[in-house]
């Protein structure tokens, strides 16, 4: 289990560790980071360094998320008061608090307006922006979200944050072409994140499951990222959960090796199709054999508690044991 | 077998109280008080309006199709650079697309350049001034004596380096004077103001003179034309050859976990 962090970005952490961290609150809140002496004098005596506003702020969407909505009141008010109120991060953090705190439509419909009157009175505060999308979605206006988010990329196309976002809502509207195209750029912009490449894989594996019998170049590009993942990370669970299903449903399809043959002829003749042949037969049974033979050993070593294996979340281990249960061919 | 004569003068005490710890006491409280006369003469970066920003991150996102280029399938690859490419050539991304093809305006008469002028003029005379009048301070009243003795010996190259100031040939190199001292402290104060003021400081002036150096060599300088930047993006990925790192990965991976 990693240590609960202040300095950590706060989009990592499970639920445990935010609720570890939102209880560190009152003694942080109890102590002042800036002197209370006039101005010349408390240059000396400061404690304040730049991890403190980096604590505040990880402290503030902890206690958020936590519902613990008064310490984040606080945090916000003395971070208010440290960099004024009219400071672009600062204006993002009151709004996530006002978000954190609407019961109902109405109040998100009044956020959403207060947004857009910030955005009039400067287009280029990136993270408001972000905050509209999010609220649009949270008031269930999917397509609104979408466009509000192309009009952002369109501004700034290398936030690889917002591709992911904009991937995830085409993905949800079962868009796969798009959405595998948005998360493309996620990967553009940073090449090696191996969780990007499994969610290019998962968007190409679900794409490929919407036609019946589903494509081959779509399953085989899907395990070609989720090999690339592994190849970047050796040890990442859902890189080899992906690589198993993945593998699994191009096994038979590749069996029927002279229809599948023919097919890819014509698929090749209507110039659809990617210009790398799909994977042998005989390496994607390689390949699932391996990804069992791994998801066994760190389901194995995980439920011992061996030092070095505990660091996945409970969940992906419990969901990797199901598919292997499922499979039958559990090593014990 | 006669040991070389060692020169010994005898200084009175009072001369390090009363020259070697003002000038030292001086110089540090200088370098102290420019870090934060800086500070408060810093206009704070102007804003970038809203077509600035995105003809500078398309940019950015043509050269990320470039250098990342091989995580693409070579059918979406293709697909992008056609898109990039004629969006480049036409200059869809400019931030002011009436401006193309018309010369660069003087940096003159661009209030925006002027503003970088003016600032680093500023850092220039929080500079020279105080330094002026130290050095001023120091020639009115402490010139000409000698202030302390290394200790250790020393060739003779440094005589002119440590004994500014006082004109004798003959004197040990290890005898400092005041006006060197000065000297000393001027360039060797950088370690103390980090420690007072931390590492990013502007107390130091050889680090401001590297700051200046530094903006206009950034990759969007305003003297730079964005058309031509956006006409030799497309020309470059034009000409990339694209290889895809997925192709034969299974292979690897399956050679990388066998090992």
């Amino acid at each position: 289990m990693p240590q609960p962090n202040l300095l950590t970005p706060p989009a990592s952490i499970p639920p445990a560790t935010a609720l570890a961290l939102s209880q560190k609150a009152p003694p942080i809140l109890s102590k002042s980071p800036t002197s209370s002496l006039p101005w010349p004098l408390s240059l000396l005596l400061s404690t304040e360094t730049p991890a403190t506003w980096t604590i505040h702020e990880n402290l503030f969407f902890a206690a958020l998320r936590t519902g613990d909505d008064a310490s984040a009141r606080k945090v916000l008010d003395r971070l208010t008061s440290r960099f004024g109120a009219d400071n672009e991060r600062i204006v993002t953090l009151r709004g996530v608090y006002e978000e954190a705190l609407a019961q109902n439509e109405a109040e998100l419909q009044k956020i959403f307006e207060d947004y857009e009157k910030i955005l009039r009175e400067d287009p280029t505060n990136f993270a408001v922006r972000k905050r509209r999308v999010a609220v649009l979605k949270s008031l269930g206006r999917t397509n609104d979200a979408i466009t509000a988010l192309t009009v952002l990329l369109e501004n700034s196309p290398t936030d690889a944050e917002a591709w992911a976002e904009l991937s995830d809502l085409y993905a949800r509207q079962g868009a796969w072409g798009q959405a595998v195209y948005c998360m493309e750029e996620v990967l553009l912009v940073m090449p090696n994140a191996w969780s990007a490449h499994a969610q290019v894989a998962t968007l190409h594996y679900q794409s490929a499951h919407t036609n019946s019998p589903p494509s081959v170049s779509a399953l085989s590009t899907s395990l070609r990222h989720f090999s690339r993942a592994l190849e970047l990370n050796s040890s990442y669970l859902r890189g080899f959960y992906g690589l198993k299903l993945a593998s699994k449903a191009l096994i038979p399809l590749l069996s029927d090796a002279p229809m599948s043959n023919s097919a890819k002829k014509r698929a090749a003749e209507n110039g659809d199709d990617d210009d790398v042949p799909p994977p042998k037969l005989q390496t994607v049974k390689r390949l699932e054999e391996l990804a069992t033979e791994k998801l066994a050993e760190i389901v194995r070593n995980y439920n011992a508690g061996k030092k070095g294996w505990t660091g996945y979340q409970e969940v992906e281990v419990l969901a990797a044991k199901e598919l292997l249960d499922k499979d039958g061919k559990v090593e014990r | 077998m006669a040991q070389p004569v060692v020169q010994t003068i005898h200084r009175d005490p009072a001369l390090f109280w009363w020259i070697l710890l003002p000038i030292t006491v001086v110089m540090i409280l200088t370098g102290v008080l420019r870090h934060y006369a800086m500070t408060l003469l810093q206009t704070t970066p102007k804003k970038q309006v809203l077509p600035q920003i995105r003809q500078h991150r398309s940019l950015l996102r043509g050269v990320n199709l470039r250098q990342n280029a091989n995580v693409l399938s070579p059918s979406s690859f293709q697909a992008r650079k056609a898109y990039m490419v004629s969006a480049f050539q036409e200059g869809k991304f400019l931030a002011d697309p009436e401006g193309r093809g018309k010369p660069r305006p003087n940096p003159m008469s661009d209030p925006a350049a002027m503003e970088g002028m003016m600032g680093m003029m500023k850092g220039n005379m929080a500079m020279m001034v105080p330094q002026t009048l130290i050095m001023g301070w120091i020639n009115a009243f402490f010139s000409g004596f000698v202030i302390m003795k290394l200790p250790f010996p020393l060739t003779p190259q440094f005589k002119s380096m440590l004994q500014s100031g006082v004109g004798t040939r003959d004197l040990d190199v290890r005898w400092v004077s005041s006006l060197s001292w000065y000297f000393l402290t001027l360039f060797g104060l950088q370690p103390v103001y980090n420690f007072i003021l931390g590492s990013n400081n502007a107390a130091s002036q050889v680090a401001q003179q590297m700051g200046q150096v530094n903006p206009a060599a950034g990759m969007m300088g305003p003297e730079q034309d964005p058309d031509k930047l956006f006409q030799s993006e497309a020309e470059n990925l034009e000409v990339l050859e694209h290889w895809w790192v997925l192709e034969g990965v299974e292979d690897r991976l399956l050679a990388k976990m066998a090992s």
